[in-house]
């Protein structure tokens, strides 16, 4: 992009380079010193947690997470209920931002206001109620319970609308000239577009399923349904932060591991996506 | 479109969820997960550490009787949201821990079950627990729990240190103070000769162990905590005193006052102060200390209750229970509950070796427990250990409050005589609206 | 409208199935927490009919008023700083180079970790004896600053911790921003050997105009339900210093079984939430709503 080579051409001053730095070194200190609690023996740890920083370090932390037999369970649940969200906003929201943002239709306006009016709504203003719900239609412990509380995100309806108003109409109205119906341009000429958006929304959606931690909590409440959040905070020990401290950071580490990894893998795409949405 | 039949797919898979139970029991209980350590072992004696001793005891009750098909489920402490949650949706488990403090909550709803019917079965005489156990299960003249432990506040002593402030006795034992006077000069005759605070208090986060203190001081004024189930009295004269006592003691610096938990537990294995009043279920942890060469508690650590600083020796306890929700059964799982009783309560000493006190009147007697290092010297809880009045609902929730207003009070946040009120208030108007 | 046959868009087809499970899942519940908050009942159903109640209640509650307070203080904390950062590492960061892609992924990487790990990180650094902060001042001779147990402070260990947490979503949609700027404008400038100050304020900036609202609206609804790290961190305290709403409700509605009073305070914390996004969004100027692209 143009304004990217004006930006690449002129050097970062001396103090925004010190700074910058200086910002990325808080970001990354309390993250290295987590891994280096993680790789020290929780009795090395009590009473005295700047141990990590020698020797020796050891990878029984992990093994003992391997060793508890439902870990791997507990993962599986997330990366299934993850993904299940996942897939099921990209294609919830895309078809609604197509709809508002490409259609014209009696009510149109006040229901998107309606929708964004849910960003205002706090989960644990509706958590109670929605429990009961999902009692009463027997979908506790169960995956489409962890999945469907994720799927109303006014956020995702928000974003893919915005992005699909800034592509060009002329597109549409070309297609549209040829009789092509309006399910035909979206799904041939919009959604190959939004391609960037989709991964962003991809990865906030994986993220917030993944770290999602009080409606696991109460709707997979038996062991083998658990995600890995509620999983890990269940196999911790009274008083982790001093006698366990090693194995709670190790934890952290493994749980935070698999998201990195989709960040790392979507990265290119978030840039060129955000390019898009805020727009003009 | 293939991303919808994808979807699809994933809905159809995940419907074929863990759906009803079968039968079984289902014990579900906190303490923490360690199977990468104790595995399916059975082997109790060897065990360590609360997680420990639990998985091994259920596993060797398994053992013993597996026709009672025991499937397991560990809780994050303290659980209560998620138990809330099962019962809500009527899926409840057969057994579960409890603190006693909750029981009247929960029984009073009618979500669990009397056990009397199945201690008998068991062959258990209600008769066998403490007095504290006891009362800690009983609401409305019923048993609602088998009885687990008591646990209270005790005093951990640093002796090393208390020798250095010429407060150990002659038979070896700390001197602890008898009255409010002694607390402060022995106090500051520690301070002087050690250079460390007296006492190491967790007065961030730690709304327990605040509401601790006021409950446990104002019992032994005689002053009742509670006029009646409803009506919460703080702001007296006894109150005031505890309160002012311990203010004193944290401005003089007698007392620390920045420290959360892991803080003052870490303080406290590093030798930094003297004592660190918290409760049994710490007796495990420094005990490994003592044992420890090199640590600065290595054969320098002594327990006692809380010291007697005015007249009544009484003191504020809370214990674990297993208790039973309520729910339809078949007599196959009734008498598995039965077994399971009969099985827990034999082996009441195991778990003793946690710190905790036990609930079983005769272990307490026993060679086994007063055999145990420093048991001899905090037996006396499990006789003189009072919980609150049975009718009080909603413990816990209330401990939040008063422990949050006195530790504003102790640390000198707020006046004493508006922290109190402000207690007052708070918990009545609470349980004014309580259902 | 252009086109034959077309008589009626289908849009309802398109938004359908979104609006079903929304209104079901969501809004459904909302109306009955709203209607659980003109009761005063418990988690179990008990309860009665009480109509305003509640409302009359919490204006009356000292704890609600603190709650309040403390939500808006520390958005007011986070948002500004927040935005600030973020818009200045975009800035600095906004190039093509191998090094500014790495330099972004750290700065990403925080928004990855659950609650719970960045509050015990930070009760970590901030606990004031054996904290990271206070071992540094120990080190040069100051005294540890107590962060987590001092009532002036504690919020501000909120907000600290919150924007370490939520630095990597602001950033990222201001470097997307910049990049649409159009390159010809700072040639523009450029040309008239404007200095690198008033390029950033007469053309960045104002291009930046939509992105920063975009990016103040979704702070301060997020930040005005902060809830995780007021809950692990200080445990709302200390004596409910950084005590939010949110915890509040927590407390109430699952610490002491009162849910029809924990819904009265989510009802009001909507219509708080509600009116500053809607007021924002207006600011705007209808943000592209009704415009049909460029």
């Amino acid at each position: 992009m143009a304004a990217d080579a004006v930006a690449a051409r002129t050097r970062l001053p001396l103090p925004a380079l010190i700074g910058v730095l200086v910002g990325a070194a808080i970001m990354l200190t309390p993250l290295v010193w987590t891994i280096l609690l993680s790789i020290k023996a929780n009795a090395a740890l009590v009473g005295n947690s700047s141990a990590a920083l020698s020797p020796p370090w050891t990878l029984q932390n992990y093994a003992a997470i391997f060793g508890n037999g439902q870990t791997m369970r507990w993962l599986v649940n997330s990366l299934i209920v993850s993904t299940g969200t996942t897939i099921g906003v990209l294609i919830l929201t895309s078809l609604a931002g197509y709809g508002f943002a490409r259609l014209d239709f009696p009510g149109r306006r006040p229901l998107f206001l309606f929708v964004l009016m849910g960003l205002a709504i706090p989960g644990q203003a509706v958590i109670l109620s929605q429990h009961q719900l999902f009692a009463w239609a027997n979908l506790h412990n169960s995956y489409p319970g962890l999945i469907l509380p994720g799927l109303t995100t006014s956020f995702g309806v928000f974003f893919m609308t915005q992005y699909m108003r800034a592509i060009p109409r002329e597109l549409d109205e070309a297609a549209l000239l040829d009789g092509a119906s309006h399910w035909r341009i979206f799904t041939r000429i919009i959604l190959p577009l939004t391609r960037p958006a989709q991964s962003t929304l991809a990865v906030f959606t994986f993220l917030g399923s993944w770290n999602d931690y009080w409606w696991p909590l109460i709707s997979a409440t038996r062991s083998e349904m658990y995600t890995l959040t509620v999983g890990l905070a269940a196999a911790q020990m009274n008083y982790a932060q001093t006698s366990g401290l090693g194995y709670l950071m190790a934890q952290a580490v493994f749980a935070s591991l698999p998201i990195f990894i989709v960040y790392l893998i979507f990265q290119k795409q978030i840039i060129a996506a955000m390019a898009g949405t805020a727009l003009k | 479109m293939r991303r919808a039949l994808v979807l699809g797919a994933a809905l159809a898979l995940g419907s074929c969820s863990p759906g009803e139970r079968g039968q079984g029991l289902y014990i579900q209980r906190f303490f923490g997960e360690c199977t990468s350590d104790y595995g399916t072992a059975t082997d109790v004696a060897k065990a360590e550490g609360e997680c420990g001793i639990i998985t091994t005891l259920i596993n060797a009750f398994e053992r013993a009787h597996p026709e009672a098909r025991v499937s397991q489920n560990v809780v994050a402490w303290p659980g209560y949201s998620q138990l809330t949650a099962q019962m809500a949706a009527r899926q409840p488990p057969d057994l579960v821990t409890m603190h006693s403090g909750v029981i009247p909550d929960y029984a009073g709803k009618g979500l669990l079950e009397p056990v009397e019917p199945y201690l008998a079965a068991a062959g258990l005489s209600p008769g066998i627990f403490t007095p504290a156990a006891r009362q800690g299960v009983t609401w409305k003249g019923r048993m609602y729990g088998l009885p687990w432990d008591t646990h209270g506040g005790l005093w951990h002593i640093n002796l090393g240190l208390f020798r250095k402030a010429g407060l150990v006795g002659a038979d070896g034992n700390p001197i602890l103070p008898r009255s409010p006077e002694e607390l402060l000069s022995q106090g500051r005759q520690f301070r002087e000769r050690t250079g460390k605070p007296y006492l190491i208090q967790s007065l961030v986060g730690d709304p327990a162990g605040a509401a601790r203190i006021l409950y446990t001081y104002m019992m032994t004024q005689g002053a009742p905590v509670f006029s009646d189930p409803k009506h919460i009295r703080l702001d007296t004269p006894e109150g005031r005193r505890v309160a002012e006592l311990f203010r004193d003691v944290t401005r003089e610096g007698i007392g620390t006052s920045n420290m959360d938990t892991p803080a003052a537990i870490a303080a406290f294995m590093n030798g930094e102060g003297g004592v660190y009043p918290t409760g049994t279920w710490m007796i495990g942890q420094f005990e490994t200390e003592e044992k420890t060469r090199g640590r600065p508690l290595f054969q320098s650590y002594s327990v006692q209750p809380f010291p007697q600083l005015y007249g009544r020796n009484l003191m504020f306890v809370s214990g674990h229970a297993w208790v039973v929700p309520k729910r339809a059964r078949t007599p196959a799982e009734r008498q598995a509950i039965a077994d399971y009783f009969r099985f827990m309560a034999a082996r009441n000493g195991d778990w003793a070796r946690t710190g905790h006190l036990p609930s079983v009147q005769a272990v307490i007697d026993g060679r086994q427990f007063l055999s145990l290092p420093h048991r001899r010297d905090i037996a006396v809880v499990a006789r003189i250990g009072r919980a609150l009045p049975d009718g009080v609902l909603r413990q816990n929730a209330i401990e939040g409050l008063v422990g949050e207003e006195m530790a504003a009070a102790i640390t000198g946040q707020k006046p004493i005589a508006k922290a109190l009120s402000d207690a007052d208030r708070r918990v009545n108007e609470f349980l004014d609206e309580v259902q | 409208m252009s086109g034959t046959g077309i008589r009626r868009d289908p849009g309802l087809a398109f938004v359908g199935p979104f609006l079903l499970i929304y209104c079901l899942v969501l809004i459904l519940p909302m109306l009955h927490g709203l209607w659980l908050s003109l009761h005063v009942i418990d988690i179990w159903g008990d309860g009665r009919f009480a109509g305003l109640a509640n409302y009359a209640r919490l204006v009356a509650d000292p704890v609600f008023g603190q709650s309040l307070v403390n939500t808006f203080v520390v958005t007011l904390m986070v948002v500004p700083i927040l935005t600030v950062i973020a818009l200045a590492l975009a800035l600095a960061l906004n190039r093509a180079s191998r090094g500014a892609a790495v330099l972004r992924g750290i700065f990403f990487s925080s928004a990855v970790l659950s609650v719970t790990i960045v509050t015990l990180i930070w009760r970590f650094i901030l606990a004031p004896d054996a904290g990271l902060l206070g071992e540094v001042a120990k080190a040069i001779g100051a005294e540890p600053v107590p962060f987590l147990s001092s009532p002036g402070l504690a919020l501000w260990a909120l907000a600290i911790t919150t924007i370490w947490w939520s630095i990597g979503l602001p950033m990222l949609l201001f470097v997307a921003g910049l990049q649409q700027v159009p390159a010809d404008l700072y040639e523009a400038a450029a040309l008239d050997r404007a200095s690198r100050w008033r390029t950033f304020v007469s053309i960045t900036l104002p291009s930046l105009k939509r992105t920063t609202i975009l990016v103040v609206m979704l702070q301060t609804a997020a930040q005005l339900q902060l809830f995780g790290q007021a809950q692990l961190l200080t445990a709302g305290g200390p004596s409910g210093a950084s005590r939010t709403v949110v915890l509040f409700m927590n407390e109430v509605a699952f610490g002491r079984w009162e849910l029809g009073y924990a819904q009265a305070a989510a009802e009001v914390l909507f219509v708080i939430i509600l009116g500053v996004t809607l007021a924002q969004y207006w600011l705007t100027g209808r943000a592209g709503e009704g415009e049909g692209g460029r």
